[in-house]
């Protein structure tokens, strides 16, 4: 374990680690292009430089390794000048397309330049003119001018996808991040070049000039595209989810993310949603607030013999919620028939290798859990024979969330439709239940954003994730709904231990005090 | 309030004081019956006062050389906007060496507090606050300004060009 000196404080670290990983661990700020912490080190940017005690010149962070009693220095003049002329000599062929460029906000040139730079450029030759605009893919654009060659991206396809796409090409300033022809950048994880890019030079096709990155929020929550369970920031306004991005979770996902997971935040987003609640009778659909909508369907089930009550549940919701419905009905309807729906049985367990799964749902371990610890042991054959035989008379469905994880969807809608009363609750809307004859009751549910819970991903790890905003305001979550649809009220949980006066300061002026004086204030006399 | 009350001798000597008024009256009158081009007045809406150049009226988006639209939908204006009046989409042009442009752009003109600071913010002479100071409008007038109005209405005829030109900006090497 050697022992370092970095900017005076002392730092024990692993054998074989690098400066800069050493300052990263120490909390030093370190200016860097090319290095990340997921991929190896090229040392091309010449950024990372650093002062050490006995070396005459400077050295780059991320290819020295720390060794014992190393005095190791980032703020001396020597490297800020260091860091000014490497700058200086990235910025020759950028262009200042700030406005028009995405990165603009959360852009490593900005930063740097903002901290190290600030200097008149001493170049007189004109820029180099490359390639705007280019297509790599599906899901990417490239811009060359802005590129800075620090072949993260490079790394990227060769290191973690071993796709190999992407390459540079030509010599000197000429040289340019590019694809080999018929050979486009459309690996399902194509959309990390983009987060690693430390400049504007690949932006997504999906996010590409929709937001100003500084007019969004960001909040930590837990990717429900499928049971890996990546750790996630999802990108916020008023107006809605704009982008989602990966948050570093050395258990689940490291610094990645797939790209299927990166859709997520759209069916979160009010006009896929379900805004009211509504009623099918014989006289067609009714629109009514969401809980009302739960209140009404508590009168059907009241009416329904136990025996003629079905629960389907998807493994999209948080194990709290499942554990909130299952309970109500074994313990206040005393009905066990309670299904999974399980979407895509053939895909169920496969798994690419890095991250995608191919079971669907965040939360089937979780579900499985639930299920176990209320004894319910009910296959979909039961429901299926029941619904067709009359004998379950009411179903009651908390349906998916991410639609396009179901393709076995209008399926089930028309299978489970043939039932007298059909309860379902849906964060999202759909033509399948728009369509639906008989007696409906559809209740708007909150989405995984909205909603504080528990996820258990595919290796029994227990994710707990928070609410980022709401988008819905109607919506249930299904702890509500299954209080609801138990005939009982939502509460307000009390408020404990605020505004008492055990939190007061002794010498605090009492609300009526000041009243008091306000009166005995003396106005208007001439 | 306190009413000021003056009652002296001297205060009911009033006739002094009209006369005194009605002499810089006349004065006036006399002035601009025989001096008509000096008078200080304007026959409002007939005539009106025209500002100078420099003066924070109306916005104005400019307008390239071919006549489409300066702006390059950065939205650097409607983040300096401290009255948040500014609403723009942007969406990618076809020609790559555009990139991006505004396919809508809405200045609430009754939020407006006609600070300038748009067109402090915009890099490349995009908006500019016009001499233009008259807004009004009647019942149901559309006080949200969309690029239409901003850029072509009948009084700009045809637009304003702006001083800022990609090609000569290249040709520099910027």
């Amino acid at each position: 374990m050697p022992k370092c000196s970095i900017n005076g404080k002392e730092v024990e670290v692993k054998e074989g680690t690098s400066i800069i990983e050493a300052m990263q661990q120490s909390g030093d700020r370190i200016a860097h292009y090319c290095w990340h912490p997921g991929l190896s080190v090229a040392g091309v940017c010449r950024l990372c430089m650093v002062e050490i005690e006995g070396n005459p010149r400077v050295q780059i962070a991320c290819n020295t390794m720390v060794t014992e009693g190393m005095k190791i220095n980032n703020t001396s003049e020597k490297v800020r000048d260091a860091v000014k002329w490497g700058l200086d000599f990235h910025l020759i062929n950028h262009p200042l397309d700030c406005p028009i460029c995405d990165q603009a906000g959360e852009c490593g040139l900005q930063d740097q330049y903002m901290e190290y730079g600030k200097y008149d450029p001493e170049m007189a030759e004109p820029k180099q003119r490359k390639h705007k605009v280019v297509d790599l893919g599906p899901t990417v654009v490239l811009d060359s001018e802005r590129c800075i060659l620090c072949s993260r991206c490079v790394r990227f396809t060769e290191e973690v996808t071993k796709t190999n796409e992407l390459g540079i090409f030509n010599r000197g300033d000429r040289s340019e991040i590019g694809t080999h022809d018929g050979m486009p950048l459309a690996n399902k994880y194509s959309l990390n070049t983009v987060d690693i890019c430390p400049v504007g030079a690949l932006t997504s096709k999906d996010f590409r000039f929709r937001q100003r990155v500084w007019y969004l929020k960001d909040a930590e929550s837990i990717c429900n595209g499928c049971s890996t369970g990546c750790n996630v920031k999802v990108y916020y306004n008023k107006e809605g989810f704009f982008r989602v991005k990966p948050v570093y979770n050395e258990k689940v996902n490291g610094h990645w993310m797939c790209d299927e997971g990166r859709d997520i935040y759209k069916f979160a987003n009010k006009e896929h949603r379900l805004l009211k609640g509504q009623i099918h009778t014989s006289s067609g659909w009714t629109e009514t607030h969401g809980g009302a909508a739960a209140k009404a369907a508590h009168e059907v089930i009241k009416s329904t013999a136990a025996d003629a009550l079905a629960l389907v549940l998807t493994a999209q919701y948080t194990v709290e919620e499942f554990d909130a419905i299952v309970g109500t009905f074994v313990n206040e309807f005393k009905t066990k028939k309670v299904f999974f729906w399980i979407n895509n049985k053939e895909t169920f367990d496969s798994f690419d290798g890095l991250l995608l799964r191919g079971d669907k749902n965040p939360n089937t371990k979780g579900l499985l859990k639930v299920l176990d610890k209320h004894g319910v042991t009910a296959t979909w054959g039961d429901l299926s024979q029941g619904v067709a035989s009359g004998a379950i008379k009411t179903v009651v469905v908390a349906g998916p969330e991410n639609l396009s994880a179901f393709p076995d969807f209008t399926e089930r809608v028309a299978e489970l439709s043939k039932a007298q009363n059909l309860i379902w609750m849906q964060a999202d809307k759909n033509d399948a239940l728009k369509n639906l004859k008989g007696n409906v009751w559809l209740i708007p549910m909150k989405s995984f954003t909205e909603k504080d819970g528990t996820f258990i991903n595919h290796a029994g790890l227990e994710q707990k994730f928070k609410k980022v905003t709401t988008v819905v305001s109607e919506a249930l979550t299904l702890t509500e709904a299954a209080l609801l649809l138990a005939g009982k009220n939502l509460m307000i949980p009390p408020a404990v231990g605020e505004f008492l006066p055990a939190n007061q300061r002794e010498d605090q002026v009492m609300l009526e005090m000041r009243k008091k004086n306000e009166f005995v204030f003396k106005r208007g006399s001439l | 309030m306190s009413v000021v009350q003056n009652n002296s001798e001297k205060a009911k000597w009033y006739l002094p004081g009209i006369l005194g008024g009605m002499k810089i009256t006349m004065k006036h009158l006399l002035k601009n019956l025989f001096n008509r081009k000096k008078m200080i007045s304007l026959n409002y809406p007939e005539e009106k006062y025209e500002y100078s150049p420099r003066f924070k009226g109306n916005h104005v988006l400019t307008v390239k050389k071919d006549g489409s639209l300066r702006c390059t939908a950065c939205m650097l204006c409607a983040t300096n906007c401290p009255a948040e009046c500014i609403k723009i989409n942007a969406a990618e042009h076809n020609d790559p060496t555009v990139e991006k442009y505004p396919i809508s752009y809405e200045i609430d003109i009754l939020r407006c507090v006609f600070c300038g600071f748009c067109e402090e913010a915009c890099p490349v002479d995009a908006i500019r606050l016009g001499p233009e100071w008259q807004t009004p409008g009647v019942n149901g007038a559309n006080f949200i300004y969309d690029i239409n109005h901003l850029a072509f209405r009948p009084n700009l005829k045809g637009g304003i060009l702006t001083h800022v030109d990609d090609e000569e900006r290249h040709k520099q090497g910027i």
